[in-house]
């Protein structure tokens, strides 16, 4: 097992320098030279400090060295609109933000959508089954910018006397809300169909017949035998999801208003702030990253077939 | 009192097209430390037979009719829980596909101890213990250092022992084995008879094997039934029914064998042409009189045979079972 | 006797029977294709059909309507702005005066425009890709599946707003080529694992072994077998691209005015959602039809070709 996920570990290293690499050189594209495409005139002398302390009179590949050593160092540069802050800074500030958003979310989805698959499976073809794919099929299809603006006009608008739900900002518990649901919601659902999925594929599995004909309690056959095969599919859907958090909070943090990295992201394209956008979408490729890898282990932890067998 | 009695027992599964009737009205009796062999080919029913008496039958399918009594109690009626408590502890089962019976994500050990912890009040160490005693009694060689391994280490022939194992961890008094042997190589089937037979011995047990493979019902089985199109067709002991068959179904499957003497070499293997009927409505008349050779133009094709005892000891549904056929013997080889 | 004739005769009639009942299978067998049974399933399954004429319907809105309809979809007139659905109007007005039932349907046209394109750039490269490594073998497709293991770790919208910052422009053409790049890579994938199943196979050794060269057994083995996972790929993908540009579309990188995608009327519906909520509703309605019904027509071929894989669940 421990060589399985040294092995797993080290894999991700040249993945992720691709991955720089790539980037930089579709920013390169864009850019040019960042300094002299910013708005504000920069004093000559200044610019040419600037210039040099950020290697730019450097050919392209060292200056992709050095920024790669700065990735790893996490250092990303300073940002080119706000004259004081730095790449890290403004992603110190808004990170926090939008990975808590992530969070719940992806708990939310979990939460809701594990259990109402579980359910759906066992009682197969009843009304709570249809009722409840009917539920989780309604919200699957539906752009999620709909869902929330649906969320805020149920919540904030018609009821807002009853709740009082807040729809801007982020600051106590209860702004988490509308936004959590709003972005958690296609995950859940997807949770909730490839778990009851796979829970009636295992449900046919001839080991389930065998663990009934043992006589162990229906409960320990579900509990034990049948749903921890079942989440397995359920575990490998969770990495490409965290791609879907992603591109789903630019969206949410948009329509709530909420200072996270996605919404900042969107800005920074049009400000031209590239260093940021460079900077920001390495971050989030490492995060995609990681997350592939820990799935992987996780898989490899869950179906011991995978460890003995895997190159 | 018999071990199990089962009492004209009919389950049918609800279809789109209609209902199946997989097991129209079988009947028969165990008797204690008693071996009961149940051949037919693929689609007889034997298997939803045996899912039936231990109430495993899954949805569309459901037990319409008929009893099964076990040690005196009445299975058909029992409540779920009340079966759960009864399997794995006094009725033991083994499946075909050893490589798909066993959880492939669970250690051999944890699926031996769950039983016994689930029916027997043993501690972890004490149920360990006996999972290795069990292991060595199926001869599986350094069962201590390979109870905490997964199916996968395992051989075919080894993941049946295994399951043998469990079947008669809590010593049952019925062990039930649907095509033991099928999913194994040749030469591992004897072992996996052999021991069945010696455990059978050793712990007093009555059995039920379901095959489609008379060699192995030939050695293994003191009554032999054989079914076709989800009915008992013919039943005696082993000895009789080898030696003297009498529905044309019975003599057609052991004609059906290859045999090494005389023309075998030259000549072809004997099938029996057609299939078996659809049992979505089965026809009022013999099941199995559109493959039969000896159904003439008389009643076959619109009576249905009841199953008589034509000699003591030997049942048999047939219009024209062996030793009342007048004609000379239509040779079947 | 009579018996013995009798006997004799109906033997006779059985075989007879059983030869003549062979023959006429063999003969069914050779009539049917692989695609006939196909359609023939899928036409049965319900939910398919009722999702593949909700997916045609949906695509016949958006061609026709603008055409047939006399309404004016650029006509400016505040006297009739922010009108809800009614006859004259059966999606109502925005906040321009301008009909949205047939504002809807243009930008249909957009984004299923952009949909398709995208959709066959994707199958394009993806199955190019996925194909070649797939049949080459060896460290080739060793180093191809790395990178893209690595073009995995990208994500998806950051991608795509980098490749239309590239381009400086954002209109049907840089769209489309946005949304591949950042999607084709799970097609490659399942491309590839399709050639490699279907290169153990045994009739691809068979054409080897009578030694047809390696285009042939390409083009005329491999591919038209993974044409059915092809098509539903297809039907799997457009949706996806069609959210996708809805998404970059309402953070404000979609195509710019006049021409507009349901993405960018939704954004514009987004502003007045509390008195007029329709105005987004309609676009975002409209995308979750399209995507619902592609995805049941997609799942009706998976089962129609590959009915086992249901029985097997069942």
């Amino acid at each position: 097992m421990l060589k399985f996920v040294i092995r797993r570990v080290l894999w991700t290293i040249p993945v992720l320098l691709l991955v720089i690499l790539m980037t930089f050189l579709m920013m390169r594209q864009i850019g040019g030279n960042p300094f002299r495409t910013s708005e504000r005139a920069v004093p000559p002398a200044i610019q040419a400090n600037l210039e040099r302390k950020f290697h730019v009179d450097q050919p392209w590949w060292k200056q992709y060295l050095y920024y790669t050593q700065g990735v790893f160092t996490l250092d990303f540069g300073p940002s080119l609109t706000l004259r004081n802050q730095s790449v890290n800074d403004i992603i110190k500030q808004r990170f926090p933000v939008s990975l808590k958003l992530g969070g719940l979310a992806m708990l939310w989805a979990l939460v809701l959508g594990i259990p109402l698959g579980i359910i759906a499976a066992l009682k197969q073809n009843t009304i709570t089954d249809y009722a409840t794919m009917a539920f989780v099929n309604a919200g699957y299809a539906l752009p999620n910018f709909l869902i929330a603006t649906l969320l805020i006009y149920v919540f904030a608008v018609r009821l807002k006397d009853q709740t009082g739900l807040p729809t801007n900002g982020w600051d106590d518990w209860r702004t988490w809300i509308l936004p959590t649901i709003a972005l958690g919601h296609a995950p859940m659902t997807i949770f909730a169909r490839i778990v009851r999925g796979s829970m009636l594929e295992t449900l046919q599995q001839d080991y389930v017949r065998t663990a009934k004909a043992k006589g162990l309690r229906w409960r320990r056959v579900v509990g034990l035998h049948v749903l921890r095969n079942s989440l397995i599919p359920a575990v490998t859907a969770a990495a490409p999801l965290l791609g879907y958090l992603i591109t789903g909070s630019f969206i949410i943090e948009t329509i709530f208003g909420i200072p996270g990295i996605g919404r900042y992201y969107v800005l920074a394209v049009f400000g031209r702030d590239y260093s940021v956008v460079l900077g920001v979408t390495v971050l989030l490729a490492g995060i995609i990253i990681l997350a592939n890898m820990v799935v992987d282990i996780l898989y490899g932890y869950l179906d011991p077939r995978t460890r003995d067998t895997r190159t | 009192m018999a071990l199990l009695e089962v009492d004209d027992l009919r389950t049918y599964f609800k279809t789109r097209a209609g209902e199946v009737h997989a097991v129209d009205g079988v009947s028969f009796t165990l008797e204690e430390r008693k071996t009961l062999g149940i051949v037919g080919e693929s689609g007889s029913g034997k298997s939803v037979t045996v899912l039936s008496i231990m109430g495993l039958v899954q949805s569309p399918g459901r037990v319409v009719a008929g009893s099964v009594r076990f040690q005196g109690q009445e299975l058909t009626t029992m409540k779920d829980r009340q079966l759960e408590d009864l399997r794995g502890d006094r009725i033991g089962m083994i499946f075909q596909d050893p490589m798909t019976s066993l959880n492939p994500t669970l250690t051999i050990g944890t699926q031996i101890t769950e039983t016994l912890r689930r029916h027997r009040d043993l501690s972890r160490q004490q149920a360990r213990k006996r999972a290795i005693e069990l292991l060595e009694e199926v001869h599986i060689p350094k069962a201590a250092s390979r109870l905490d391994d997964y199916p996968h280490r395992y051989s075919g022939g080894m993941r049946q022992r295994v399951m043998i194992a469990i079947a008669i961890s809590c010593d049952p008094k019925l062990l039930i084995a649907d095509e033991p042997t099928t999913a194994l190589d040749v030469t591992v089937q004897a072992g996996i008879l052999d021991l069945l037979e010696e455990l059978r011995e050793e712990h007093d047990m009555g059995m039920i094997i379901i095959t489609h493979n008379m060699g192995v019902v030939a050695e293994a089985a003191d009554d032999i039934a054989v079914m076709y199109a989800g009915q008992i067709v013919e039943q005696a002991t082993a000895l009789d029914l080898f030696d003297r068959p009498e529905h044309p179904y019975t003599e057609a499957l052991l004609g059906a064998l290859p045999t090494l003497e005389g023309d075998a070499r030259h000549a072809r293997l004997t099938t029996i042409p057609g299939r078996p009927p659809d049992l979505i409505a089965p026809p009022e008349a013999c099941r199995f009189a559109p493959r039969c050779k000896y159904a003439g133009m008389d009643d076959c094709n619109v009576v249905a045979p009841e199953l008589r005892e034509i000699r003591p000891g030997h049942w048999v549904r047939s219009a024209h079972p062996a030793s009342e056929r007048v004609a000379e013997a239509l040779v079947t080889s | 006797m009579i018996g013995d004739r009798r006997r004799a005769d109906f033997e006779a009639t059985l075989l007879r029977t059983a030869d003549e009942r062979g023959r006429d299978a063999g003969a069914a067998l050779r009539r049917a294709s692989l695609w006939r049974d196909a359609l023939h399933r899928f036409t049965r399954n319900r939910a398919a059909v009722v999702a593949a004429l909700a997916f045609l319907s949906m695509v016949a809105y958006v061609t026709l309507t603008p055409w047939l309809s006399s309404l004016d979809p650029y006509a400016v007139d505040f006297s009739i702005a922010y009108q809800s659905p009614s006859w004259d109007h059966p999606f109502g007005t925005d906040q321009f005066g301008r009909d949205l039932f047939v504002r809807t349907a243009l930008g249909g046209r957009v984004s299923i425009g952009i949909g398709f394109a995208a959709t066959i750039a994707i199958m394009g490269v993806g199955i190019l890709y996925g194909a070649v490594s797939g049949f080459v073998g060896g460290w080739i497709d060793n180093g191809l599946m790395r990178f893209l293991d690595a073009l995995y770790g990208l994500p998806y919208l950051p991608f795509a707003i980098i490749t239309l910052a590239i381009f400086g422009t954002v209109n049907f053409w840089t769209m489309v080529v946005a949304l591949t790049i950042a999607s084709w890579f799970t097609t490659a994938r399942v491309m590839r694992g399709q050639i490699l199943t279907l290169k153990q196979n045994d009739y691809v050794r068979a054409a080897r072994a009578v030694g047809a060269r390696w285009h042939r057994v390409l083009f005329r083995h491999l591919l038209p077998n993974t044409l059915g996972v092809i098509i539903i790929f297809v039907f799997l993908e457009l949706p996806g691209v069609v959210l996708g540009e809805a998404f970059l579309s309402f953070i404000g990188l979609g195509i710019s005015p006049p021409k507009a995608s349901w993405g960018t009327l939704a954004q514009e519906g987004y502003t007045a959602y509390q008195t007029y909520p329709y105005i987004i509703l309609i676009p975002s309605l409209a995308i979750a039809w399209l995507i619902l019904s592609a995805f049941f027509v997609a799942d009706g071929l998976r089962d129609a070709l590959d009915p086992k894989a249901k029985q097997k669940a069942a």
